[in-house]
């Protein structure tokens, strides 16, 4: 019987390379050529993703992890990995040779990863979406109505209390369900509302129940150290690329899961970048403020850090509050608090409404990165 | 603040409303003179008066039933009378004073939410039908919210109106009552009638407020009889009288300024039931992380329950939820639109992770099969979900993940050529028999083209495919019609044929050479016949040619194998001066018995794999060689002496040469040894 070996010769890696690099065939340098402008193109690369990172971490404490500043994460990573791409098919020659082989397919399984992560991430944007929704009929209680009645406060009371039961973070049982129910004061609020937290909790649609945010952020980090520089050397600079352009990968992973709210959030992730890339000190500092963010008091049980949804709750909480001390009729000085109350609440609900869709869809980009349209 | 005392206050109110109401009123008709004459003397029975109103806002009693919906027409008349007048005042600084009967009507409302919330004991019954009673709360409700956004134009006028405020303040709560009963009423309708068996349980306790006023002794919401739980026929299962009411309680809120509330009612229990659903086909989430680790028999498995999930979904359960939509929204087309869409694409979004996360994996040509059943399985959904113009953006989302799919597709067929290319044989097979690769490539192109549209249409999508195969088309000559497919499938064929002609060439003889040419080339040409798509793909010019090469493998081989044979078997030179020399004669009949022992003992062992062709080559041997040995034979066996001479030399008659080309091309292994080749 002949030696036929039907199996295609296609690893992923190949496969990978053979998609993020679009067919440039006619670029073909002589060697020298090539060394020269590689070493170019890697040190631009650097200062630009330094740039850009420097841009980001140089937000005020009020934008930092707002919607547009999320945003403008996902745009900064597109753009980096744009570029990144760009080097790989310049560079094709070295894509197939020890040990670039084996940094391009460690970075694909990293990427492939992150795929779970934005899958998830869709998930808790799914989820700020339903508080959105709650936030809407507050507003269509209380915005706009000639006369505010016993009638439409109970309304936006309702709201906000499926609200706070949905914006509840996993970690918090049922128990502090119940005893925030009896606060609430209605018979059959326990009732409803456990109902529509089952609700909320079963919306969550792509990942499985025992996938952990935590955990595959961890994974994306393993083995991740910064090139030797032999491999360094045996790579042409590239390996230096393939490190720049992992650990924006995971800092972005690490920020969105921070930010977003997603199945077992941890903040744990070790970042072990090396002082001595230029870009490395931007994003360590932004790691370093969005950490501090976390261990603040009010921001420590949140279910993300995004500053929306610190807003929503802060908003939902005066509501619910000046909605608790309201007698009717009204009078005038409660009618401007509440009319002021409900701008605010209308500010957050127009930033939230503006903000998600484009997001979702940088998200749903991300996973398209691999491929050439 | 909750003080719901209707007793006491509603028989205030009534006796106002009955004494001096400032409304203009219509004369009374002979189905309220009963009342009437209670009204006009209630000084001589006020106990009666009394009671008959206490009974008829809160105990509601069945004997006094119909007189409270006689005082219910005349208060709903009332209420419609003072709408219509604020609706057509014209300045609207000044809102007019809110007669009392609004205050009535509000509490007659109030009562009602009461009574069905604790409907448990209630002696009404209702049916799955829209009743009378549910008809006219819902028609209550609508006439409240239109009496509340009539009085909203007029602007707030704290400080004076606010007697004015209160009375409308009232109505305002009752009317958010309403509308919460009513959530939770389409909530339950939407749950109880879910169409798991394990629901079956926790319907006949847990129900529908309205429902729950049936019989104690039949508590279950539906009989389980009305439980349609087929869920390939008969998804979601709702009777048409619940689908009714769903769609009465919608509008409901919906002309109230609740449409928020029931769509999140809708679309939360619709997205619940929709996992049910998934989870009864046995739908699991696999992560992209996991998908990429699995073996491809285990993915096999995944795929397969992937496409029938999605199926279902195109054909049975989309079209019911969008029916279900429409017909539960049916006065707001675009926000059923709107909430089936979101639906869809809840689920949909899901179903692509994994084709997305299936097109990230290895490559290998096993996998284009399933690659394609993907593919054609996305395609359907695309055209499921169209119909929708909303559903636009989803659409496109579908596309874009099976152009991964397809961009992978068409990356595997084109592996072909790698495959082939790289298929290095070192030793020849034994026989001249259909190489493996033939077999494999044929098949496999076979059935490949079962998906001829499919990969005609995803070639065509990969425009890089078509350039990169200009140029062989360009060879060929001019074909007529070539789709990018066609034109890759070509060239498969051809490097098939450069890769056959390269490993013919480890035959040494070149007759074997010649036989396992005619092989392969028989084996592809019969594939092709065989296969109406690849042979619409190919063209005839193609087989046409392939055919006449045959042929000349065909004849090659005749020369190569019998020509020298036949040499012997020639006439000529047989005569010196003039006559038959013996010698010759005698050396002629020995060359031509070795040389055709030797043929035999090496030919029988070879392979004719195709029947067919075997005997079309036995007959073309037997017709040149036996006329050739008979007319040889006859003409010069007199020349031998007779006897053990002649038998020496005539080894053969005639009918033994053809009984052993007969033998040619058994593959017979006995005699194989050592001489494979």
């Amino acid at each position: 019987m002949p030696a036929t070996d039907y199996q295609g010769p296609s690893a992923s890696f190949t496969n990978f390379g053979r998609s993020i690099l679009s067919l440039r065939r006619e670029q073909v340098h002589s060697m020298e050529n090539v060394q020269e402008a590689t070493s170019q193109e890697l040190e631009a690369f650097q200062r630009q993703v330094a740039d850009r990172f420097h841009d980001l971490s140089a937000v005020g404490s009020d934008d930092l992890l707002s919607l547009p500043w999320v945003r403008k994460l996902l745009d900064v990573f597109l753009c980096c990995q744009e570029e990144f791409r760009v080097i790989l098919s310049n560079n094709k020659g070295y894509i197939n040779r020890a040990p670039m082989d084996r940094l391009i397919s460690d970075f694909f399984e990293r990427n492939v990863k992150a795929l779970d992560v934005c899958n998830a991430i869709r998930d808790g944007i799914e989820q700020i979406r339903q508080w959105q929704k709650q936030l809407e009929i507050v507003l269509c209680a209380l915005h706009n109505q000639r006369s505010l009645g016993e009638g439409q406060f109970r309304r936006a009371k309702k709201a906000l209390i499926d609200l706070a039961i949905g914006m509840l973070d996993e970690k918090e049982s049922n128990a502090s369900l119940a005893n925030r129910n009896r606060s609430f004061g209605r018979n059959n609020i326990q009732k409803d509302h456990q109902k529509s937290l089952g609700n909320f909790r079963s919306l969550s649609w792509s990942v499985s129940r025992s996938w952990s945010a935590a955990r595959q952020l961890q994974a994306i980090g393993n083995n991740m150290a910064a090139p030797r520089a032999n491999e360094i050397a045996a790579t042409n600079g590239l390996a230096v690329a393939v490190f720049t352009m992992s650990s924006v990968l995971l800092f972005v992973m690490w920020a969105l899961v921070a930010a977003i709210p997603c199945q077992d959030r941890g903040l744990q992730t070790h970042f072990n970048i090396p002082r001595q890339f230029i870009w490395a000190v931007p994003i360590l500092s932004l790691h370093e403020k969005i950490l501090e963010e976390s261990k603040k008091r009010d921001r420590r049980n949140a279910c993300g850090l995004l500053k929306e949804i610190h807003q929503i709750e802060k908003c939902a909480r005066h509501m619910n509050e000046l909605a608790d001390s309201v007698q009717f009729p009204l009078t005038e000085e409660k009618e401007g608090e509440v009319r002021q109350r409900v701008q605010e609440l209308g500010e957050v609900f127009e930033a939230v409404k503006d903000g998600l869709d484009p997001l979702e869809r940088q998200v749903l980009n991300f996973g398209f990165w691999g491929y050439e349209k | 603040m909750e003080k719901n005392d209707p007793e006491k206050s509603g028989r205030n109110e009534l006796k106002k409303n009955d004494v001096g109401s400032p409304t203009p009123r219509t004369p009374p008709n002979l189905s309220t003179i009963d009342e009437k004459s209670h009204r006009d003397h209630p000084q001589l029975q006020p106990q009666q008066t009394g009671d008959h109103i206490i009974t008829t806002l809160s105990n509601v009693d069945d004997s006094c039933f119909s007189d409270q919906d006689h005082n219910i027409d005349q208060v709903s008349q009332d209420i419609d009378q003072f709408t219509d007048r604020l609706t057509t005042v014209d300045h609207k600084s000044n809102p007019p004073q809110v007669p009392d009967v609004v205050e009535t009507f509000s509490k007659i409302v109030e009562s009602r939410i009461a009574k069905y919330y604790s409907g448990g004991q209630n002696r009404m019954k209702f049916t799955s039908k829209m009743t009378e009673e549910e008809s006219f709360f819902l028609e209550a409700v609508r006439r409240m919210s239109k009496l509340i956004n009539a009085f909203s134009e007029f602007q707030s006028s704290s400080g004076s109106g606010s007697t004015t405020n209160s009375s409308l303040n009232r109505t305002s709560m009752v009317l958010q009552k309403a509308m919460s009963f009513l959530e939770e009423e389409l909530r339950a309708l939407l749950e109880d009638s879910r169409t798991s068996l394990a629901h079956l349980e926790g319907l006949c306790t847990k129900q529908s407020s309205f429902n729950s006023m049936r019989d104690d002794s039949d508590r279950c919401a539906f009989p389980p009889s009305e439980l349609r739980r087929d869920e390939e026929g008969d998804y979601p299962a709702y009777s048409p009288e619940v689908v009714t009411k769903m769609s009465r309680i919608a509008a409901a809120m919906i002309s109230a300024g609740y449409e928020s509330e029931s769509c999140q009612v809708y679309s939360i229990a619709r997205r619940n039931a929709f996992v049910e659903a998934l989870k009864n086909l046995e739908f699991d989430k696999i992560s992209v992380d996991d998908v990429q680790k699995m073996q491809w028999e285990a993915l096999e498995g995944e795929i397969a329950k992937w496409i029938k999930v999605v199926k279902h979904c195109a054909t049975v359960l989309f079209p019911a939820e969008r029916k279900l939509c429409e017909e539960v929204f049916s006065g707001n087309p675009s926000t059923s639109r709107s909430l089936f869409t979101n639906l869809a694409r809840a689920v949909v979004v899901r179903f692509l992770d994994f084709a997305e996360a299936i097109a990230l994996t290895r490559r290998s040509a096993e996998k284009l099969f399933k690659f394609l059943d993907m593919y054609e399985t996305l395609r359907d959904l695309s055209s499921a979900i169209a119909q929708d113009d909303s559903g636009h953006d989803l659409k496109s989302e579908i596309s874009a993940a099976s152009d991964r799919i397809g961009e992978a597709a068409v990356n595997i067929f084109c592996d072909l050529e790698n495959s082939i290319e790289s298929d290095v044989a070192k030793n020849p097979v034994p026989g001249g028999a259909v190489h493996p690769l033939t077999r494999y490539v044929m098949n496999y192109l076979k059935y490949a083209c079962e998906y001829k549209d499919t990969l005609e249409q995803i070639f065509q999508q990969n425009k890089k495919v078509e350039q990169q195969s200009v140029t062989t088309e360009e060879e060929e000559g001019g074909l007529a019609i070539s789709s990018p497919f066609s034109v890759q499938l070509i060239a498969v064929m051809n490097l098939l044929d450069e890769n056959l002609e390269a490993k013919s060439n480890l035959y040494k003889d070149p007759s074997l050479r010649d036989v396992f040419l005619m092989n392969n080339g028989r084996y592809i040409l019969q594939k092709i016949k065989g296969s109406t798509e690849i042979h619409q793909l190919i063209g005839d010019t193609w087989c046409r040619r392939r055919s006449s090469e045959l042929r000349q493998y065909h004849k090659n081989y005749q020369r190569e194998t019998w020509g020298k044979v036949l040499q012997c078997l020639k006439h000529e030179g047989l005569q010196v001066n003039g006559k038959v020399c013996k010698a010759v004669l005698k050396e002629r009949f020995k060359n031509f018995n070795t040389m055709f022992d030797e043929i035999h003992k090496t030919q029988a062992t070879w392979v004719m794999s195709d029947e067919q062709l075997q005997s079309e080559l036995r007959v073309s041997v037997t017709a040149v060689v036996i006329p050739a040995y008979r007319s040889f034979l006859g003409r010069f066996r007199q020349y031998l002496d007779s006897g053990r001479s002649a038998e020496k030399y005539i080894k053969y008659q005639a009918e033994d040469i053809e009984t052993l080309i007969e033998e040619l091309f058994d593959g017979n292994p006995t005699s194989m040894d050592g001489i494979l080749l």
